[in-house]
């Protein structure tokens, strides 16, 4: 845990650094990716910014509307510190938003596009979950496990590590099924696939998760849907292909 | 072609039991709240709060009931917790600012005096930090998640549970509205 990085007089929050890191991170990625998928790489590095903008404003904004009367005597608060208060749902939101809003009056093609998303989101849940375990608020419950990470003298689950062992394999997918691609979208999917069930499975080892009133953990609950959702669509995508090869045949 | 379609199916199938599955597993257990002897009494907005005695890292006996007539914020939180970290320099500035208006009560998870004072010398924290080895404090208030906050009125009557990190212009917000209303 490194919450803070010391600069002689000047306090950083680490977290901080590793987000404006992993947005930069992220944008060089998606850049690269759609060169290698011949995409406009310029409508797609813009789309990705903009998302990131639009989640990064939308989450804090929506925050101060929920809590206005924190903030109606004190409208410096509003972008001063940002340390906490973002609505991580509204971010999501204003980020796809933003997105499907750029990509249509770009005219991208949108299941190639998110193709050349997919290791911009991989890079981009490493990064915060880095920051995580440096200096957020995520914990993992009690074990005797030889990899146990030491938080403030208890022995716990490395969560944030799971999590970023889960994002290099999404990532590492993306670039095993490139050459292999046989339908635009596909790239997308399996990262997806990849990620929401390895949270699924990691998100049990997370001490304080989201609970639902009976207990279950919201995020699984999340993970699951994604992963029937994806890998129903992997599988549909696959078969319209042979049907397609079949019929030309 | 069809075949194909059969081990997709089953693929998804097996993928939705072993899921489902691994969530019925990792379900975890709701709060039993243990305030049942007394019905005006319950860690819930509305009901008073549950009244407790227990001594302070200084030494000094403190009971909450001795409160009344000021809003008072608990903060329920563990030295090994990290958002509990993120939040205590907040509750330090709110005690300052709301000093002889409202009071700020830190209430510790299960830990023994040591661990409570060290970490408030080394945050530098001024407002009593409350010891409850045993956590029966914060069964009576049905603490499942750290950091917890309870926004108390001058009545000692809650107002408001908020689990997870606080916002430092929410916090302040709130005892503003509570001392506003009293």
């Amino acid at each position: 845990m490194q919450p803070t990085i010391s600069l002689g007089p000047l306090v950083l929050p680490t977290s901080g650094i590793i987000y404006i890191f992993g947005a930069w991170l992220a944008l060089s990625v998606v850049e690269r990716a759609a060169k290698r998928l011949d995409l406009n790489a310029e409508a797609t590095y813009s789309l990705a910014a903009v998302s990131i903008a639009a989640g990064f404003i939308g989450a804090r904004a929506i925050f101060v509307v929920l809590q206005w009367p924190a903030y109606r005597n004190n409208l410096l608060g509003i972008i001063w510190p940002l340390n906490s208060g973002f609505e991580l749902w509204a971010g999501l939101l204003f980020a796809i938003l933003a997105g499907i809003f750029y990509g249509r009056a770009k005219q991208l093609p949108a299941a190639a596009t998110l193709d050349a998303l997919a290791p911009g989101f991989s890079s981009l849940f490493i990064v915060i979950s880095l920051a995580d375990f440096f200096g957020g608020p995520g914990y993992g419950v009690e074990t005797g496990m030889p990899w146990a990470i030491d938080v403030f003298g208890i022995r716990r689950h490395p969560v944030q590590i799971y999590e970023i062992i889960i994002g290099i394999a999404a990532l590492a997918s993306w670039f095993a099924f490139l050459k292999r691609r046989s339908f635009d979208g596909q790239l997308f999917l399996i990262s997806l696939a990849i990620y929401s069930g390895g949270r699924l499975f990691v998100d049990a080892y997370r001490a304080n998760a989201w609970l639902t009133p009976s207990g279950f953990h919201i995020l699984q609950l999340i993970s699951i849907s994604i992963l029937l959702i994806s890998v129903f669509l992997l599988g549909r995508g696959l078969i319209d292909r042979e049907d397609a090869v079949k019929s030309e045949v | 072609m069809l075949k194909m379609r059969f081990g997709w199916t089953i693929l998804l199938l097996i993928l939705g039991l072993l899921g489902g599955a691994w969530i019925f597993i990792s379900q975890e257990s709701t709060p039993q709240f243990g305030v049942a002897d007394n019905l005006t009494e319950a860690p819930i907005a509305g009901y008073f709060a549950p009244d407790f005695t227990s001594s302070t890292t200084q030494g000094e006996e403190l009971t909450l009931s001795d409160y009344r007539g000021q809003p008072t914020v608990l903060n329920f939180w563990t030295s090994w917790c990290p958002p509990c970290r993120i939040e205590a320099p907040y509750f330090q500035a709110a005690s300052l600012k709301f000093n002889g208006q409202a009071a700020i009560i830190g209430v510790d998870q299960g830990e023994p005096l040591s661990a409570v004072a060290d970490f408030g010398a080394l945050m530098g924290l001024s407002y009593p930090l409350v010891l409850d080895e045993d956590s029966s404090i914060n069964r009576k208030y049905g603490v499942v998640a750290l950091p917890t906050t309870v926004f108390i009125d001058a009545d000692g009557v809650i107002r408001e549970v908020y689990t997870g990190i606080i916002n430092q212009a929410v916090l302040e917000d709130r005892v503003d509205r509570l001392l506003k209303e009293g």
